[in-house]
């Protein structure tokens, strides 16, 4: 991508005050653990937050149409036991169920897709792959010896 | 010692069958067999057992009178998704009409729509009513209307009770006034049975689930649901209401399918007693369902709904109170007459209700067609359940100067058609 130079405006001495607002809480978007149905997003919230503040972040912010919100805290586990035997506590979270409105749905993307390179013919890594393939054929056993280890026999 | 002949041992089925049967006494073959079928233990520790047991419990529960089978039918007690048929969540008809396995059909059954009057005669208002007996509870409705209007609104009622405390006695008023004025042209209101602020309860159980903790994980489970509903009203009848079209209209249907696990509806699960029940005991002689009154209670009201910028799911609420109660109503008709699971319906069940706020009214027909609902007996069951349904309709614009306004007679009438249903 070429760096394209910005010009932000220059405050000087006099000028109305630069501001920006940002909100002072943050959402994370997860992948549902347990299937949702389609219209359905799952954050993670702050403890403080309530439905209706999600609502309306979602709304005023991201323009979301909102349907319902539900929201439950999940215990962190407290079973954990570190090096001098203390128990050691997983920090609690609140996780917010998010139905939108108008019909839209969420699926959440893939991020990592899975790679299918195709490597290069004659180059160092097909050497290596192949070399690899070649040593764990060698180091199969004998299929016609039935599982019986090499040292019996001769 | 003579050389015997070698036959194999699968000689008699390797012989080419009899074509023709005249030649074999078939007759004398079939007899009686001596000794009693070989059947897998019930003792053993193994998964035929399991399976026979199962098979022995279907068939003592085939066995045995209706009484009976509903108790055990109900008996064992596991944590069951609760399904309130007024629900809050959204898109709950998708999800009801999933479990229920019924199909939605919008609009009324052609026997509701079809003008009846094509006789010599000018079609009259309703099927089976004169004109002036039709102005007469024209007139009833607006007195109920105006009687709401002028005695019962005295204060304000308490927060969150107006429905209840308002349109409730309007309601009963009203159904009870039809039904006495409907009773001269209708017999079956002779000896019907209406009740008021009854209770509804079915238990069913559909798809399955894999127990994932717990002493009996790896296990499949039936998912179980219960409906405990409480119609405003409801008219119960001697006789069975005709079926609004045949069983083999509904294999074409199609109901959606949810593949998420019921909680994500959202629903919830509890343990308590499986009740099934329609509203009166089993020896009651009426035992058919005619016509349900739901109350929109003030939590779901349209105004409350617009306020909170869910307008959209109006209608969706009104469709799923509707299914989920005549379900639960019809199924549990069924029940009474010995069907269950295992022994399907051999002719169709048929309820009706009204849904309304006071003002806006919306009616259902629904016609049980299938309660093998389970995994086991569900697999190529072609059979669905059929719901039809109107969008809500308004009664009446509002009461100005001790009179109504705007009464709308296309309501009035579609309750008289409703109430004046019969075999």
């Amino acid at each position: 991508m070429p760096v394209t130079r910005l010009l932000y405006p220059l405050y000087q001495l006099g000028n109305p005050q630069l501001r920006i607002f940002r909100p002072n809480w943050f959402l994370t978007l997860v992948r549902p653990g347990r299937e949702q149905p389609p219209d359905t997003a799952q954050f993670r919230i702050p403890m403080e937050m309530t439905k209706y503040d999600v609502k309306n972040y979602l709304e005023k912010i991201y323009n979301v149409p909102v349907g319902a919100v539900r929201t439950r805290i999940q215990f962190g586990s407290n079973k954990k036991r570190n090096h001098l035997n203390q128990k050691v506590k997983q920090p609690d979270y609140k996780v917010a169920y998010v139905q939108l409105a108008q019909g839209q749905t969420f699926t959440f993307p893939d991020i990592y897709p899975e790679k299918d390179q195709v490597v290069a013919e004659g180059s160092m890594e097909e050497m290596q792959e192949k070399f690899m393939e070649d040593e764990k054929q060698r180091q199969k056993l004998d299929p016609r010896r039935g599982g019986v280890t090499e040292w019996f026999g001769l | 010692m003579a050389a015997r002949t070698r036959l194999p041992l699968l000689f008699p089925k390797n012989l080419p069958p009899f074509r023709n049967q005249k030649l074999v006494h078939t007759e004398a073959a079939v007899k009686e067999p001596a000794y009693p079928p070989i059947v897998h233990s019930v003792t053993a520790k193994s998964k035929s057992a399991l399976r026979q047991k199962a098979l022995q419990h279907v068939q003592k529960i085939c066995a045995s009178p209706v009484e009976e089978k509903l108790s055990l039918v109900t008996r064992i007690q596991r944590k069951k998704f609760v399904v309130y048929p007024q629900s809050f969540a959204r898109h709950a008809d998708r999800w009801y009409q999933h479990f229920t396995k019924t199909a939605y059909i919008p609009g009324l059954p052609e026997k509701f729509t079809l003008p009846a009057g094509d006789e010599s005669s000018p079609p009259a208002a309703v099927p089976g009513i004169e004109d002036d007996a039709f102005a007469d509870l024209r007139s009833m409705v607006t007195r109920v209307i105006l009687q709401e209007h002028w005695h019962i609104k005295k204060r304000k009622p308490f927060m969150y009770r107006e429905q209840e405390q308002v349109v409730g006695p309007m309601l009963r008023n009203l159904v009870t006034g039809l039904t006495y004025s409907l009773a001269k042209h209708n017999p079956l209101f002779l000896l019907s049975s209406l009740d008021v602020n009854p209770q509804v309860n079915f238990y069913w159980r559909r798809g399955e689930r894999i127990i994932p903790r717990g002493h009996r994980r790896g296990r499949l489970e039936p998912t179980r649901f219960q409906i405990d509903d409480h119609p405003h009203s409801q008219i119960r009848i001697t006789q069975q209401l005709p079926q609004f079209t045949p069983l083999e209209a509904s294999y074409a249907a199609e109901v959606p399918e949810i593949t998420t696990a019921p909680n994500m509806m959202p629903l919830f699960r509890r343990q308590y007693d499986n009740n099934i029940f329609t509203g009166a005991k089993l020896p009651d002689p009426a035992c058919y369902g005619h016509t349900q009154f739901h109350l929109v209670p003030d939590r779901y009201h349209r105004d409350r709904m617009a306020r909170r910028q869910e307008s959209d799911q109006v209608e969706v609420f009104l469709r799923a109170n509707g299914l989920a109660s005549l379900f639960a109503w019809t199924g549990a008709q069924a029940m009474y007459q010995g069907f269950w699971n295992h022994e399907d319906v051999t002719r169709p069940f048929v309820s009706q209700a009204v849904i309304t706020d006071g003002q806006f009214f919306s009616f259902f027909c629904y016609q049980l067609n299938t309660v093998a609902l389970s995994v086991e007996t569900d697999a190529n069951n072609p059979r669905k359940n059929l719901l039809w349904g109107t969008e809500s309709l308004r009664l009446y614009e509002g009461v100005k100067d001790g009179e109504v306004v705007g009464l709308n007679d296309g309501v009035i009438k579609l309750l008289v058609q409703f109430l004046m249903n019969q075999p």
